[in-house]
């Protein structure tokens, strides 16, 4: 235990969480250990495959390389934030739907990559996808059916802004 | 398909996986995800030496670090059977006597945090008496190479039947021999040709993402260990043993798995974790980082000496083979993989002659255990790679030779054999069709190739139990110990049980298993849980229609042959009655719950090579094209055509997936650096330098083609499926860059300095 402790607030799926933490504590353990969201998974911790990555103001980001204090002030979202009243988000429904994950450990970052993806533009093109997922490891798929997942769930949401 | 079979309901439709809202909501719990209230946490001293005598440890100062509650070493060994292993117990829980490779275990200390735990780590003082080291499996067999083991460890050779047989210490380091042999030793000198390779095959690690992993707690004396494990029955029967503990208080549970691939087999944290938490009598958390798993389980690094006799006319006649396996420091399962990889070395051919050993030799470097493909991997890799070696020789065009010569539906791989259960010629054509095979330009720096990936699936006498359950309301629970490990167990399985029980599937749950009540089971391995543990939910879930239709009948006075089950309900003639009213009117208003229970094993056949036929022929038809560049030797690949036959798919979309992850395994140890050594040093054992392949690496041109053509053994005609895919990769793509540079590599992983050497051998007088 180093350095004095710091008080974090910052808003993790919508509802404000202020605690004190240790000058080297890493968010992802905060989300895991102390807001018992174990989601978000950790695998590499180096920041490389990508199984842990959250939202942060916008941006997907690897939990295992964020010190807990860097979060302060953001907008955070998690796996558990993106189903509405128990209404899949288009993400989770595309994965479901086109069985896009096999064991499921890498499935929570791999959703909240694709999330952000679809937030910046809503109608990526399969290259893009690819590029863009390209930052996370699955072991298991061998990725065509995640690609397809991501191009389904731009179509559902597309289909959903319509309505 | 039979024609008079009934149409089928659930059983072949791409549901949704009844695994898919928990894995993506983030609410399935892994073993990673177990906590208890109080719970301590592990971590291990490894060694930095790859081979010392272990003179001397302390550990009195780590004992009186903050938070710590418990401290392993040797010392607290006594009172158990300290070592471990599948034929061979050879490995400890921490050092004994010595250390064996960079990453051996020496000491355990169980502490509030893992940062305490790692401080108190540092603590500890060894005194190491440094030994010469093997890396490699060459200079492990030398005569003057030092010895891992001076001694015989404990452990036996298995029962094997007709031609095949088992050895250990049959030279230096050389810790388990398998070999197999059939027909007349005499065929190759009646062989026109006779063509000798030697093969060389990298080492991939596993890399699943969720790490070795358990939780461990004393339940009074019950040993309560939560673990992601793929053979938990087995486990429990070895932590008994080492703990000189009663089978029936050890509780093994084991929750979603964050994949393994084969790592995820018997011992691995469990031993620590329990151990520390029987010191401490607090509950153990013991999970490895990715660095940690890099030390702990690899596939085999192989040497694979091929010898093929065969006739003018392409007509192939014998096979001798010597594989070598690079084992690592300890036996783990590479008798078994030997086992394997000799036995399927000869590929799905037409032989008069084989005659196959394979080695497991010990080195100072992480121990090799299963993995995905287990030892088929390694021998596709050589029989498929000669085989196009064969073909270009004879000037005869590579799929023509695998057509005349690939064993017909039905035939028997060896004799004592079963018959192969799928059209190889059909599943060949198909990937070469798609491919644009016949079509291709050759050379000029383009080409294609063609592999059939092989290897007998459905595991070696292996048993499995199951138990259906059916509520009063129709809630149905299929209880049985296949875990799910990704590979969709968990839908398939229940699919059948809807298909059988005219359910939708959202009637049936698949508990997690627990082995104080989930029905035993050897193990998730083999491609074996369609073929194998299916027939026993099949039979389970038989049984217990049977009860529902007597007991309804009963109700109804009339006979079993005058109703139906209608979803739960049942019908005859025009009427419905509803089971839930019927149960409760006899039983009383709390109800009542049907079983059924249901077995299945192979019947134990000497004249068989491993004892027993095998269930299920698995395949894996590959086709690649590639264009090299001859400058830089990359190899790009432009196309990957994989093909595997489910036999009947229960659901295709987890089929496809199946396929096509296996295929991108393959591409791993195809294309990839893999672990590389310097001496026993590991350079990459890290998330982020070793390198796997990511989704901008799949050429546009990778396409899996589901086949179902109708012969396995399993449920509704279900067979093997899930490592096939992977086998013809590796071979597929050096068979591609012969035909695109006019080049052969026969070392893998076909990395740009291989191919550039090959081409200026090529070019050198």
């Amino acid at each position: 235990m180093s350095g004095e402790l710091v008080y974090l607030t910052c808003r993790v799926n919508g509802e404000e969480v202020s605690l004190h933490v240790r000058p080297e504590e890493i968010f992802v353990d905060v989300l895991r250990d102390r807001l018992a969201a174990t989601g978000t998974k950790v695998a590499c911790d180096l920041g490389a495959c990508g199984a842990c990555t959250i939202i942060v103001n916008g941006n997907p980001t690897a939990s295992c390389g964020l010190f807990a204090w860097q979060a302060e002030g953001a907008d955070i979202q998690t796996i558990e934030g993106l189903a509405n009243n128990g209404n899949l988000d288009p993400v989770q429904r595309a994965f479901v739907e086109n069985s896009a994950f096999q064991c499921g450990y890498c499935t929570p970052g791999m959703i909240m990559l694709a999330r952000a993806l679809i937030d910046r533009d809503p109608a990526p093109s399969r290259a893009d996808i690819r590029n863009w997922m390209g930052a996370n490891i699955c072991r298991c798929t061998g990725y065509e059916m995640i690609i397809e997942a991501v191009e389904k769930a731009a179509a559902l949401q597309q289909e959903a802004c319509n309505e | 398909m039979n024609e008079t079979a009934p149409p089928l309901n659930v059983v072949g439709e791409g549901f949704a996986r009844t695994d898919a809202v928990p894995k993506t909501t983030g609410t399935a719990t892994y073993t990673v995800d177990v906590s208890f209230p109080g719970m301590l946490h592990a971590k291990v001293l490894r060694s930095p030496h790859a081979h010392a005598r272990l003179t001397a440890i302390d550990a009195t100062a780590a004992r009186a670090m903050p938070g710590v509650h418990a401290v392993i070493t040797r010392d607290q060994l006594e009172g158990l059977n300290p070592t471990y292993g599948y034929f061979i117990k050879d490995q400890p829980i921490v050092a004994i006597d010595k250390v064996r490779y960079i990453g051996d275990a020496v000491a355990a200390v169980a502490a509030e945090t893992e940062r305490q735990a790692v401080e108190a780590l540092e603590k500890i003082v060894v005194e190491y008496e440094v030994l010469p080291t093997v890396a490699a499996i060459e200079s492990a067999m030398a005569d003057t190479a030092p010895e891992l083991f001076e001694e015989e460890p404990m452990g036996v050779v298995p029962a094997y039947g007709q031609g095949a047989s088992g050895a250990r210490r049959l030279g230096i380091n050389n810790c388990y021999r398998f070999s197999y042999e059939t027909g007349n030793a005499g065929a190759f000198e009646g062989c026109d040709h006779v063509f000798e390779d030697r093969f060389l095959f990298s080492r991939d690690q596993h890399f699943h993402l969720e790490p070795f992993v358990s939780v461990a707690r004393m339940e009074g004396e019950t040993i309560d260990v939560w673990s992601s494990c793929q053979n938990p029955f087995p486990l429990r029967k070895e932590l008994a043993r080492v703990f000189n503990h009663p089978e029936n208080m050890i509780r093994v549970q084991v929750p979603y798995i964050g994949a393994g691939y084969g790592a995820k087999n018997n011992c691995k944290t469990e031993p620590i974790a329990i151990l520390l938490a029987k010191l401490s009598r607090r509950p153990v958390r013991f999970c490895m980082t990715m660095e940690e798993n890099f030390l702990t389980q690899s596939q085999h690094a192989a040497i694979l000496n091929v010898k093929t006799g065969v006739m003018a006319d392409g007509t192939f006649v014998a096979r001798s083979g010597h594989i070598w396996l690079d084992s690592g420091a300890y036996s783990d399962a590479s008798p078994l993989v030997a086992e394997k990889a000799g036995y399927r070395l000869p590929g799905p051919y037409k032989w008069k002659h084989l005659d196959i050993h394979c080695d497991c030799i010990l080195t100072n470097t992480t121990p090799a255990g299963p993995y995905r493909g287990f030892g088929g991997t390694q021998a596709s890799w050589a029989s498929e790679s000669q085989i196009d070696i064969i073909a270009r020789s004879l000037g005869r065009d590579p799929l023509d030779l695998r057509l005349q010569n690939l064993k017909d539906l039905g035939e028997a791989y060896v004799p004592g054999e079963s018959g192969v259960d799928s059209d190889l010629r059909a599943g060949l054509n198909l990937v070469a069709d798609r491919i644009g095979y016949s079509d291709r330009q050759s050379g000029d720096g383009r080409g294609m190739g063609l592999s059939v990936g092989f290897k007998d699936a459905g595991g070696v006498n292996k048993p499995a139990q199951a138990r259906i359950r059916i509520t009063t309301n129709g809630g149905i629970y299929l209880h049985c110990g296949t875990v799910e490990i990704g590979q969709g167990v968990q839908t398939a399985m229940s699919q059948i049980v809807a298909e059988l029980l005219n359910a939708p599937l959202d009637r049936v749950s698949y508990p997690a298993l627990n082995t104080d009540y989930t029905p035993f089971d050897q193990g998730t391995n083999a491609s074996s849980a369609i073929v194998v543990m299916a027939m026993a939910v099949q039979q389970a879930t038989l049984k217990a229609k049977q009860k529902v239709m007597e007991f309804a009948a009963g109700q109804l006075d009339c006979s079993v042959e005058e109703i139906e089950l209608d979803d739960w309900s049942i019908r005859k003639g025009n009427e419905s009655h509803p089971l839930p009213i019927m149960i409760m009117r006899y039983y009383g208003g709390t109800g009542y719950e049907f079983t059924g229970e249901g077995f299945f094993k192979p019947d134990i056949d000497h004249s068989a090579p491993l004892e027993t036929q095998c269930v299920s022929w698995e395949f894996g038809w590959g086709a690649a094209e590639v264009e090299v560049d001859r400058d830089t030797g990359l190899v790009n690949l432009k196309q990957l055509v994989v093909s595997g036959d489910a036999g009947q798919a229960i659901n295709p979309l987890v089929c496809r997936g199946q396929d096509e992850g296996s295929a991108i395994m393959g591409l791993t140890g195809a294309l990839f650096p893999c672990m590389i050594y310097d001496g026993p040093i590991l350079m990459n054992g890290n998330g982020l330098d070793y390198r796997v392949p990511l989704a901008t690496d799949i050429p546009d041109g990778f396409v899996s083609i589901l086949q179902e053509q109708g012969h396995g053994p399993g449920p509704f005609g279900a067979k093997s499926l899930g490592e096939g895919c992977m086998l013809p990769v590796a071979s597929a793509i050096a068979n591609a860059i012969e035909d695109a540079i006019g080049v052969r590599i026969r070392e893998l992983p076909l990395t740009p300095e291989r191919v550039l050497a090959a081409i200026d051998d090529a070019q050198s007088p």
